[in-house]
């Protein structure tokens, strides 16, 4: 936790109480929170999680840096095989977490080194192949994937000396991962290189002038969103504990990117809310008229993206902005790069960190 | 660095609160959110879902995307059926009490992930899972349903793995395995005497492998039979001409077709007719529709075109038949489908409703351990929409609920069950 306080800390802020505070609270909530929800509802947070890291890495790549990608699904659809496959072959659960974050990640460097080579919509063309490519590859490789049958692992059992319910352990182990992971990524994008992943959005011309590389950039951005997509697979694993061809369908690959719009793209806190919306509104849908869900999600996408073109997010960073601008400071929701997600052209004037980097 | 300590400090602070609410708030034992399942409750206690007046069923299944078609079936045929019996004021329990029966079903969009999450919100309400379609979308949430020990009964896949009671102790499958009904063709086959040369081309998949696997098991030791050539597609291939070429320059008189896609069924029955090879020709039960395949593809250039099937068409020859009568005003009155149903799901999702009264009659507690052991003592059952000659035994380990097939024969506009090849 003290790097979440630590990385901003420069930043001037709020009062100090407040702002160690407010983490302190939410890590108590946390840590309470999974004892008291009932069973479902742990599980649906769990799922939550899942999809909020998923969404996370997309926004890596799409929202911080610009480069449209329709393939994070193949990531976690890999993680969540490579996890599956380490499971039933009994390897010891940390190297399967490692493999699965490696092998996401090295996955989406081959892609990347070749993909971000291409400009604009032609990377989108070969992000689309991933899940096109992996599904069929999925049902091939029988022997290590089961097939069109899937791969079932159950690993996810609380341990006896936790004395938690299995849904209770999973959601820690979930907000443990995934917490961390939003951390790392928090500090990634708020920093130096996040800096750099925004000019590289706003434009490749001026970042290549300042010495930046647009290509290692992407390369980079690309990686880091597979990797996460990695660790979303084994969460996928860890809470679905069953995967096959099915779960990573190119439609999947849209709805995590209509996720991620949704929740706010180029926002930390975009990303939970498009886990969050990812997750819940199927399930509202299906409790409003189960055989309209398609129709319905649809209306909620539009209404959301009428009322909100930045997304959940911007509401959040809207109330927020409103609450605090009695006491004249910016917005918490808000990460430096965030502005950019709106209009690239605003680069100069409302980016803190593109000003600086740019007189440096 | 001050700053650096003191948040230091503050997690500490946090750490050691939690802690202490961790130990404090750890009181769920008992709850009825705990653990999921009913497996520790005293003998004879009701479980979840079930009370003196109603029992609820759950079912997760695709209602909308690709298989929405099928899918919106299996939840239209079991809601007609109970749909009447409510209406008649319920189902006679073993236990003596009459109940009326609840169906909530979710979509899962045939994504597995969103069936795990429909089972985990339906299985503390629902007395048992039943009717869902698919193979990934049913065994995301098979493990689960095993540790919850709720019933994941009559389920519309045609994987082995659900019919196996030492693997799976709360599922059962419904309709026939792959293996079912290419051993009902291959067996048919054997038993004309004739010599015949086969062609077998074949999803290379679970599903391709379970129906030639079937065949083979029945034709195997037939010395008239001669598998002259065995070919394989991908499922996504969006063409299988060339493989059809190669069949067609065997000469085969028989093409055991082991396709689950209809475009490319369509498309192999043109591709034949134009290389002028016309052999008899197998198609699995779901993709042999005399509308969507037969009729597009030019089946009746064929010497004869065989499926099989356990249920009754409602627009083949059995339309004025008083089962399909009841059935089809059922489904418009009670179970939300007013057209004439376009897949063979309704029927059979018809058929689990039939068989799950049949178990609910035979269970002498209001629990879900009564329930599977009555649905495993089922046998013999007729149920309602069987073709004769076929019916409903649970009693086979290793076999669906359904595991006999009829074998039949297209006739120009449906078809006929035929008792012997040619």
């Amino acid at each position: 936790m003290a790097r979440a306080v630590d990385v901003p800390a420069p930043s001037l802020r709020q009062r100090p109480w407040v702002r160690r505070a407010a983490p302190l609270l939410l890590v108590v909530l946390l840590a309470v929170l999974p004892l008291v929800l009932p069973e479902s509802t742990n599980e649906t947070l769990a799922r939550i999680g899942v999809f909020a890291v998923a969404v996370l890495g997309l926004n890596v790549v799409m929202g911080y840096t610009g480069q449209v990608s329709l393939g994070q699904i193949f990531f976690l659809g890999l993680g969540a095989y490579i996890t599956g496959y380490g499971v039933q072959q009994d390897w010891n659960v940390v190297l399967v977490f490692l493999l699965a974050c490696l092998g996401a990640a090295l996955a989406g460097l081959v892609v990347a080194l070749a993909a971000a080579r291409l400009g604009g919509l032609a990377i989108a063309m070969v992000t689309i192949a991933l899940p096109i490519v992996g599904v069929p590859l999925a049902k091939r490789l029988s022997d290590y994937t089961g097939g069109s049958q899937g791969l079932s692992a159950r690993f996810a059992d609380a341990p006896e000396a936790t004395g938690l319910y299995d849904d209770q352990w999973q959601l820690y182990v979930v907000l443990v991962i995934g917490g961390i992971v939003f951390l790392l990524t928090r500090s990634l994008v708020r920093g130096k290189f996040g800096r750099a992943f925004a000019i590289v959005k706003g434009n490749e011309a001026v970042a290549a002038s300042m010495g930046i590389s647009p290509y290692r950039y992407k390369v980079l951005a690309f990686t880091i969103a597979s990797l996460i997509g990695g660790v979303s697979g084994f969460l996928y694993m860890f809470v679905i504990q069953y995967t096959s061809p099915e779960t990573m369908s190119f439609g999947h690959s849209i709805e995590l990117v209509a996720a991620m719009v949704i929740g706010g793209a180029g926002s930390i806190v975009g990303s939970l809310l498009g886990g969050a919306y990812y997750v819940l509104v199927p399930e509202l849908t299906n409790q409003v008229d189960s055989s309209l869900t398609a129709l319905l999600q649809g209306v909620v996408l539009l209404a959301v993206l009428f009322v909100l073109p930045g997304g959940l997010a911007s509401l959040v960073r809207r109330l927020g902005r409103g609450r605090r601008r009695l006491r004249a400071e910016p917005g918490p929701g808000a990460s430096p790069t965030t502005p950019l997600s709106t209009a690239g052209s605003a680069t100069a004037t409302e980016e803190p960190g593109t000003e600086r980097r740019g007189h440096a | 660095m001050n700053m650096h300590s003191r948040s230091r400090r503050a997690v500490g602070i946090a750490l050691a609160t939690a802690l202490a609410l961790t130990v404090s708030g750890c009181g769920r034992e008992g709850d009825a959110a705990g653990g999921g399942g009913g497996g520790s409750r005293a003998e004879g206690a009701a479980s979840p879902g079930i009370t003196d007046t109603t029992v609820r069923l759950g079912i997760t299944t695709p209602l909308s995307g690709a298989t929405a078609g099928p899918g919106t079936c299996t939840v239209a045929g079991v809601t007609a059926y109970f749909g009447a019996k409510n209406a008649e004021g319920g189902v006679q329990f073993g236990d003596g009490k009459k109940r009326t029966v609840e169906i909530e079903a979710l979509d899962d969009t045939y994504d597995p992930q969103q069936a795990k999450a429909n089972y985990d919100q339906l299985k503390d309400d629902v007395f048992a899972m039943t009717a869902g379609l698919g193979t990934p979308t049913n065994r995301a949430w098979r493990d689960a349903a095993i540790a919850d020990e709720v019933p994941q009964a009559l389920i519309m896949t045609g994987d082995p793995l659900f019919s196996d009671p030492e693997e799976s102790p709360w599922q059962l499958g419904f309709v026939p395995v792959y293996q079912n009904e290419g051993q009902a063709f291959g067996e048919l086959l054997a038993a004309s005497g004739a010599p015949h040369k086969v062609a077998i081309l074949s999803q290379n998949d679970d599903y391709g492998a379970g129906y030639v696997e079937g065949f083979k098991s029945a034709v195997e030791g037939a010395s008239n039979i001669e598998i002259v050539e065995e070919l394989t597609y991908e499922a996504t291939d969006t063409s299988v001409d060339a493989q059809l070429t190669q069949l067609a320059a065997t000469g085969a008189d028989v093409m055991f077709n082991a396709m689950s896609l209809v475009p490319l069924a369509v498309s192999s029955l043109q591709k034949a007719q134009q290389l002028n090879w016309k052999p008899s020709w197998f198609l699995p039960s779901n993709t042999s529709s005399p509308g969507g395949v037969l009729q597009p593809g030019g089946g009746a250039a064929f010497p004869g075109v065989y499926s099989v099937a356990f249920s009754k068409a409602p627009a083949g020859p059995a339309a004025g038949d008083p089962d399909v009568v009841e059935y089809l005003a059922a489904l418009k009155q009670y179970g939300n489908y007013p057209d004439p149903p376009a897949f063979p799901h309704c029927q059979w999702s018809w058929m689990v409703g039939a068989t799950l009264e049949q178990a609910f009659g035979e269970m002498t507690e209001p629990t879900r351990d009564a329930f599977m052991t009555a649905l495993r003592g089922i046998s013999g059952f007729e149920a309602p929409l069987m073709l004769p000659g076929t019916s409903v035994d649970a009693t086979q380990a290793g076999q669906p609920a359904v595991s006999s097939v009829v074998v039949q024969k297209f006739n120009g506009k449906g078809y006929d069950t035929v008792e012997a090849f040619e």
